[in-house]
């Protein structure tokens, strides 16, 4: 089975308000794909969607599944961290442990001791004594050790600091990139994730503005980084975004950038974060500042 | 975390990045270069956008794909590598050094030539 999920005019309305609007997409197997879309872009409602917490209009598989019947079946072979991870407060690690063992037949007990090592938890802390980022590697760790073919990840950084987000990095690209599995992750952090995607799907009010591969990104757009002296001409040939690289003004084209102006400037790598501006026009909204570590 | 400019895509960064070690020899001629899945962990990029890497060096004539073994750098790649290295420098950079030597007044002799 090479497609993990398959979806054909999905939607999904809460009352009156469209929340996903007639979404069509498919996800094999080995990619690692980003959701990116604003504060209430329909991120989280397309992830409780695909794992059955909401029933849509449309056709749906998740592995081979309906996720609303046959919903029992699917969660043996998918991981799902929601956007707010409630782990109970007055169990402690190990006993969620061994909570897990009885609860999910592909979970590891010793994979999941193995993956808390790494962390600053430690199996007899209780949740009520953790930090906000503590809870999120002890999720983490929880749900890693399943052995899933789908990981679906809504904002799984957030709190973590930055060596927690470059140990999950790690973890995603060592043992989630195998070819077979495939994770599905929504984050504001882009700049961070972006050169560990494969794919990105941009969601803007509902809709599916963009659903491409990195590969074809590269191809399909093209940036100009250009002096303020040519701002006249880029500005006439109609490009998608006009933004600043290095202080340098640049311009955002799909396809190449009309033969009028390509001389006028330097081709640069349009980011993810500018891409997404220019495909949302919501430029208020800022992505995270990137951190080096 | 590596970080990546906004210069180039970023598989392109990253054959870059591949090509200045073979031009030090890093591996030898002959030799096999890491896994996608070692390259991926140590540089932490999705293992498709390093196949677009090592596939941009291997149409570059520096790599050759061994099947079931893996990416092995080519007889010659390094005077291949070391001739595209040179024009690149003497076309594209070469202009803009001489434009700053220019611009600061300084002249061969005032260059130090030996090692620090």
């Amino acid at each position: 089975m090479n497609t993990l999920i398959d979806a054909k005019h999905l939607s999904l309305r809460y009352g009156r308000k469209a929340a996903l609007q007639d979404l069509t997409f498919t996800i094999p197997a080995g990619r690692v794909v980003g959701l990116l879309g604003h504060n209430g872009a329909g991120k989280t409602s397309l992830m409780k969607t695909l794992v059955g917490l909401k029933r849509p209009e449309g056709e749906l598989r998740v592995l081979g599944l309906d996720p609303h019947t046959q919903r029992g079946q699917l969660l043996t072979s998918l991981c799902y961290i929601p956007d707010v991870a409630v782990l109970p407060r007055w169990a402690r690690a190990g006993e969620l442990i061994r909570l897990m063992e009885g609860l999910q037949p592909r979970f590891s007990a010793d994979r999941a001791r193995q993956l808390l090592k790494r962390t600053s938890v430690t199996e007899s802390d209780r949740v009520r004594h953790l930090s906000k980022g503590m809870v999120t590697q002890l999720h983490l760790a929880l749900v890693a050790a399943i052995d899933a073919k789908l990981m679906i990840l809504d904002e799984p950084t957030l709190g973590l600091d930055v060596m927690s987000r470059k140990s999950f990095y790690e973890m995603l690209i060592d043992e989630w990139c195998d070819g077979e599995r495939s994770v599905l992750i929504s984050t504001h952090q882009v700049e961070e994730v972006e050169s560990l995607l494969s794919d990105v799907m941009m969601l803007d009010e509902g809709r599916l503005v963009l659903n491409i591969s990195l590969a074809e990104m590269d191809q399909r757009f093209v940036a100009l980084s250009h002096d303020p002296d040519a701002a006249e001409a880029v500005a006439a040939s109609h490009p998608l975004l006009r933004y600043r690289v290095q202080g340098r003004p640049a311009a955002l084209f799909d396809g190449v950038a009309p033969d009028t102006i390509a001389h006028l400037g330097q081709r640069v790598r349009p980011s993810l974060v500018d891409l997404f501006m220019a495909l949302t026009r919501k430029p208020e909204i800022q992505a995270s500042t990137p951190e080096s570590a | 975390m590596h970080s990546w400019n906004d210069q180039a895509p970023i598989y392109q960064q990253l054959a870059d990045r591949l090509a200045t070690q073979l031009l030090d020899g890093d591996p030898p001629e002959g030799e096999a270069l890491p896994s996608v899945r070692a390259l991926a962990s140590q540089y932490l990029i999705n293992p498709l956008t390093v196949s677009r890497a090592l596939q941009a060096l291997v149409d570059e004539g520096l790599l050759e794909s061994r099947r079931g073994l893996g990416m092995y750098v080519r007889d010659g790649a390094r005077v291949r590598l070391m001739r595209s290295e040179r024009e690149h420098f003497l076309q594209d950079e070469w202009p803009r050094l001489r434009e700053k030597l220019r611009r600061l007044g300084l002249r061969p002799e005032d260059l130090n030539w030996e090692d620090a």
